[in-house]
C-alpha cells in the first residue's frame, strides 16, 4: 500500500513522532485491550446532509462512517489495499460486464432488520448512481443489481468497467444504506439522512446543533467484542485554534483533520501526554491545485502556463505554507500512490528567468510599471493553506511582473465564481485524489462537463487528445493496460498545463497518548473506529 | 489658530495630537521607507522581533516584514476611518438639514429613515454590506459610511431646529433668500461645528470596523490591514503571540489618539465658547 512521502526533514520529525508514539503502546499492545469508556473528538463542521451514501466527502464521512458501513474499507496489510466490511469478497467477470460480491452473513441495521443483498441493490441503484456524487462518475453503466440469495448481489454494467475501478472505490463510495428505512418517500429528503440508520459499530444517538454529535455503542454489532468503545461523543469546535487548547486541557483526546493549526504542532508535540501523527490518511490525499480560466486569451497560451508553473517555488510552499507536512506534485497523480504514478512527466523547476523569458516569447512584455498583464485571483477558503497559497502565488505571480489581484469569498460564493459563474483568471483549488483516477480526478481537466459541477474542469479547457486517453482508460478491462493509459494521462497533463498541481498533503492527528489504535488504516478519520480504544 | 492653540493647551490634545502627528507621519512615509508592495515576501517566515537588523519587527508565516506592513496598515486605517467618516458626516449633514429646514412631512420621511438604519447594528449592516457586494476598499468605507451617518443626522437636525428660528434666519427670510441658500449658507454652517466633534468618534468606530471586517476576512485582500494581520496571526497566537499583538498596539494606538484628540478638540472649543 502506498505510504506518503514527505521532505527529509518532515519524515525525520514524523519518524520522532511515530516512534514515541509507539514506544509506550508496545508494552500496552501486549495487554488487552479496555472496553468501555468515551472518546471526545473535535469536529469542525456540522453537514447538513449526513448521508454518506448520497454526500460522499471527508466532512460526513468523519462522522457518519462508525454509523454507516461502505463494502469494503481500505487497509495497508489487506490484498489490494483492501480489508472486507459488509462484503466478504468480490470478483470481476473477465468481459468488465459484471462484479459479484459476496455479502456478510448475519448482520443487523441498528433498527434490528437483517441486512440482505437487496440493501445493496437499492443503495447502489437509488442511491450511488443517482444522488451521490462521486458515484454517478463509477457507477454511471451499471445497469442492474441481482440478487440471487440474500447474500450475494451481482452489478451488472452495460459496458465494461474496469474492476480496478471499482475495487478502488469500494472504501470511499459503497456506503450501504437500509433499503426498508429509505424506499418511501424522496430518498433526498429522508429523516435518516441526519438521524443515520446503518450496520456500523455505532449506533447515531443524538445531535446537538452547534453543540455536539452523540454515537453510541452497537451492543449487536457483527464483528465479535466491538467496538470497545461505549460511545463517540464529537464536539463542534468551529474555531481552529481551539483545539488544540482542548487537547491540552484533555477536553478532548483526539483532533482529525489537521484541526490543530500545522504551526502548533511543534509546540503541542512536546506536551507530555500528546502524540502528533501523520499516518492514515494515506487514502485521502488532498492536491493543492492552480485551476486555469482558459477562456483569457493570456492563459490559453502554452507558454504562459508553463511561465506560471516556473514561478512557483514548490518547496518553499512544502516548507513554508505546509512547514514541511506535504510533498511537492509532479502531475495530477500524487506520488503516494504506487499503482498509478509515474514520475516521468515534464517538470517544472523553479526558475524565474526561464518564467520571464516565456512569457516575453508570449508577446507579453513588461509595461512601463514593470507589469506584464494581470489577473484575478480566487483562492479557495476551505483551507488555510489555500489561502495563504493564494498570498504565496501573488507574490510569485508579481516576481516575474503579472499582476495578480486576490479576491477573497466565502465557500458559497467562491462555488458560485470559480465552478458556475467562470468569474477567475486562476484558482486556488484543494481536490482530494481518492485512490484512482477516475474517481474525482480526471473530472478536473476533462472537456464537456456542464457548469455547476464542483470541482471539475470549469476553466473551459478542451483537449481531444486528453479527452480520448480518459474516455478509454474508463473503458479498458485489463489492469496493465488501464494503468499505462493512466501514465499517459499524467504525462498529457503536465506536458499541456490545463492545471497546475503545486502540492500535495495529507492530514495530521494530534491524539492524547490515551487513545489506542490510531491511525491503522489508510482513511483511518473516515473508518469504523470499531478497534479504537481509550486507556483511562 | 486660536482654537488650535486651546487645543493644544488641554492635555489630551496634546496626547492625542502627538499620537496622530506619529501615525500620519507613519502613513505618509510608508511608501518611502518601504517601497514596493508590503506583502511581498522579504525574507526567511517566522523570524522574531529584533532578531534581524533588516527586518525589525520579525517576520510572518510566509516571510513579510512585519514593520513594512504595520507601516503601509497605517495607510489603509486612516484611508478608511477618514473616508467613512468624512462620507457619513457629509451624508449625516445634509439629512440632517433637510430634515430640520424642511419639517413636516420631510422632516417625518427623514427621521423615520434615520431610525430605521439605526435599529440595525452598525457592525452587522457593515457585515451583510460587504458580504453581499464582495471586499474592497470602497464598499468597505460605503458600508462603514452607511451605518455611521445617523449620528450626524440626527445632531445636524436638533442644531438646525434651534438655529432656523434665530434673528439672522428670520431676517434672511425677510429678504427674500431663497430657502436652500438659507439652509446651505446660513444655517448648516453654524450647525456644523457639534457635528465635526462627533467625527472623531466615527474615526475611530471605523477603524475599528474595517479592523474587525478584514479579521473576518472580508476587508481587501491585496491591501494590509491591522485587521487582517491579526487575524493571520491568530492562526499561529501560541507558537508567535508578536505577530498579532504588534497589530493589535497599533490598533490600540490610533483609537486612543484618534478619541484623545476628539476630547481635544471638545474641550478646546468649550474654552472658546467660554473665554474668548
Amino acid at each position: 500500500m502506498p505510504d506518503f512521502t514527505f521532505s527529509r526533514r518532515s519524515l525525520l520529525k514524523t519518524t520522532a513522532a511515530l516512534l514515541a508514539s509507539t514506544a509506550l503502546p508496545s508494552a500496552v499492545f501486549a495487554a488487552e485491550a479496555k472496553a468501555g469508556g468515551r472518546l471526545v473528538v473535535a469536529a469542525d463542521s456540522e453537514p447538513k446532509n449526513l448521508n454518506p451514501a448520497i454526500v460522499a466527502s471527508n466532512g460526513v464521512f468523519f462522522i457518519s462512517s462508525k454509523v454507516v458501513e461502505p463494502l469494503a474499507e481500505a487497509s495497508y496489510e489487506g490484498e489490494n489495499g483492501l480489508a472486507p466490511r459488509l462484503a466478504t469478497s468480490w470478483e470481476g467477470s473477465a468481459d468488465g460486464l459484471s462484479v459479484t460480491f459476496k455479502l456478510r452473513e448475519g448482520v443487523t441495521w441498528h433498527d434490528g432488520k437483517p441486512f440482505t443483498s437487496a440493501d445493496v441493490a437499492f443503495s447502489a441503484l437509488n442511491v450511488w448512481k443517482p444522488l451521490q456524487n462521486l458515484g454517478r462518475v463509477v457507477f454511471k453503466d451499471l445497469e442492474a443489481v441481482e440478487t440471487p440469495d440474500d447474500h450475494t448481489a451481482v452489478f451488472k454494467f452495460s459496458k465494461p468497467t474496469p474492476f480496478q475501478l471499482i475495487r478502488n472505490a469500494l472504501p470511499p463510495l459503497t456506503s450501504v444504506v437500509p433499503k426498508h428505512v429509505f424506499e418511501n418517500g424522496k430518498i433526498e429528503e429522508n429523516p435518516a439522512n441526519t438521524a443515520l440508520v446503518g450496520t456500523g459499530p455505532y449506533k447515531f444517538a443524538e445531535h446537538k446543533s452547534g453543540e455536539y454529535y452523540r454515537l453510541e455503542k452497537n451492543p449487536s454489532y457483527w464483528a465479535k467484542d466491538r467496538p470497545y468503545l461505549d460511545e463517540i461523543i464529537y464536539r463542534v469546535l468551529p474555531d481552529r485554534a481551539s483545539a488544540a487548547g482542548a487537547l491540552e486541557a484533555e477536553e478532548i483526546h483526539l483532533a482529525a483533520f489537521s484541526a490543530v493549526p500545522l504551526a502548533d504542532l511543534d509546540r503541542i508535540s512536546k506536551e507530555p501526554g500528546i502524540v502528533v501523527i501523520s499516518k492514515g490518511y494515506e487514502a485521502l490525499t488532498y492536491q493543492l491545485v492552480v485551476e486555469i480560466n482558459h477562456r483569457r486569451k493570456e492563459l490559453a497560451d502554452l507558454r504562459v502556463r508553463q511561465a506560471i508553473a516556473h514561478a512557483i517555488d514548490k518547496d518553499f510552499v512544502v516548507k513554508t505554507v505546509f512547514l514541511g507536512y506535504a510533498a511537492a506534485s509532479t502531475g495530477p497523480v500524487p506520488k503516494n500512490d504506487k499503482q498509478f504514478y509515474t514520475a516521468d512527466v515534464e517538470q517544472y523547476p523553479f526558475d524565474k528567468a526561464k518564467a520571464e523569458a516565456l512569457l516575453d516569447e508570449a508577446g507579453y512584455r513588461k509595461g512601463s510599471d514593470g507589469k506584464r498583464f494581470s489577473l484575478k485571483l480566487l483562492p479557495a477558503p476551505y483551507f488555510n493553506e489555500t489561502k495563504q497559497f493564494g498570498d504565496y502565488l501573488r507574490q510569485a505571480l508579481a516576481a516575474v511582473g503579472i499582476d495578480a489581484e486576490l479576491v477573497n469569498n466565502d465557500a458559497a460564493a467562491h462555488m458560485k465564481a470559480v465552478y458556475t459563474d467562470h468569474a477567475f483568471d486562476i484558482a486556488v483549488g484543494p481536490p482530494v485524489y481518492r485512490g484512482d483516477p477516475q474517481i474525482s480526478t480526471t473530472i478536473l481537466v476533462q472537456g464537456g462537463i456542464p457548469d455547476g459541477v464542483p470541482f471539475s474542469n470549469q476553466g473551459g479547457y478542451d483537449s481531444k487528445k486528453l479527452d480520448d486517453i480518459i474516455a478509454k482508460a474508463s473503458e479498458e478491462i485489463d489492469e496493465a493496460k488501464r494503468t499505462e493509459l493512466y501514465k499517459e494521462f499524467q504525462k498529457e497533463v503536465a506536458a499541456e498545463l490545463p492545471l497546475i498541481n503545486v502540492a500535495e498533503w495529507g492530514f495530521i492527528t494530534v491524539a492524547r497518548d490515551s487513545v489506542k489504535n490510531v491511525s491503522n488504516n489508510p482513511r483511518w478519520a473516515v473508518s469504523n473506529w470499531a478497534d479504537t480504544w481509550v486507556d483511562a | 489658530m486660536t482654537m488650535f492653540r486651546h487645543f493644544l493647551r488641554t492635555p489630551e490634545g496634546r496626547a492625542g495630537g502627538l499620537i496622530l502627528a506619529l501615525i500620519a507621519l507613519a502613513a505618509l512615509a510608508a511608501p518611502v521607507l518601504f517601497p514596493g508592495d508590503p506583502l511581498a515576501i522579504a525574507a526567511q517566515p517566522m523570524l522574531h522581533p529584533f532578531q534581524n537588523a533588516a527586518v525589525p519587527l520579525g517576520t510572518d508565516r510566509l516571510g513579510r516584514d512585519v514593520l513594512a506592513e504595520l507601516a503601509h496598515g497605517t495607510r489603509t486605517s486612516l484611508l478608511v476611518g477618514l473616508a467613512a467618516a468624512g462620507a457619513a458626516v457629509l451624508v449625516g449633514a445634509a439629512v440632517g438639514t433637510a430634515a430640520g429646514f424642511a419639517g413636516g412631512i420631510v422632516d417625518e420621511a427623514l427621521m423615520r429613515l434615520t431610525e430605521a438604519f439605526q435599529t440595525v447594528p452598525a457592525f452587522l449592516l457593515a457585515l451583510a454590506f460587504v458580504s453581499v457586494i464582495g471586499p474592497s476598499l470602497a464598499t468597505v468605507i460605503v458600508a462603514i459610511a452607511l451605518s455611521a451617518w445617523t449620528q450626524p443626522a440626527r445632531i445636524a437636525r436638533a442644531e438646525v431646529l434651534s438655529i432656523r428660528e434665530r434673528d439672522y434666519v428670520a431676517a434672511a427670510r425677510a429678504i427674500g433668500m431663497h430657502p436652500a441658500e438659507i439652509a446651505l449658507r446660513e444655517v448648516l454652517p453654524n450647525a456644523l461645528p457639534p457635528v465635526l466633534t462627533l467625527a472623531s468618534v466615527i474615526v475611530a468606530n471605523a477603524i475599528l470596523i474595517e479592523a474587525a471586517l478584514s479579521f473576518l476576512g472580508l476587508g481587501d485582500p491585496n491591501r494590509v490591514t491591522w485587521g487582517g494581520m491579526i487575524a493571520e496571526g491568530r492562526v499561529v497566537l501560541r507558537a508567535a503571540p508578536w505577530l498579532s499583538v504588534i497589530p493589535g498596539i497599533a490598533l490600540v494606538l490610533t483609537v486612543l489618539g484618534v478619541y484623545l484628540a476628539g476630547e481635544g478638540a471638545v474641550e478646546a472649543m468649550a474654552r472658546r465658547r467660554g473665554a474668548p
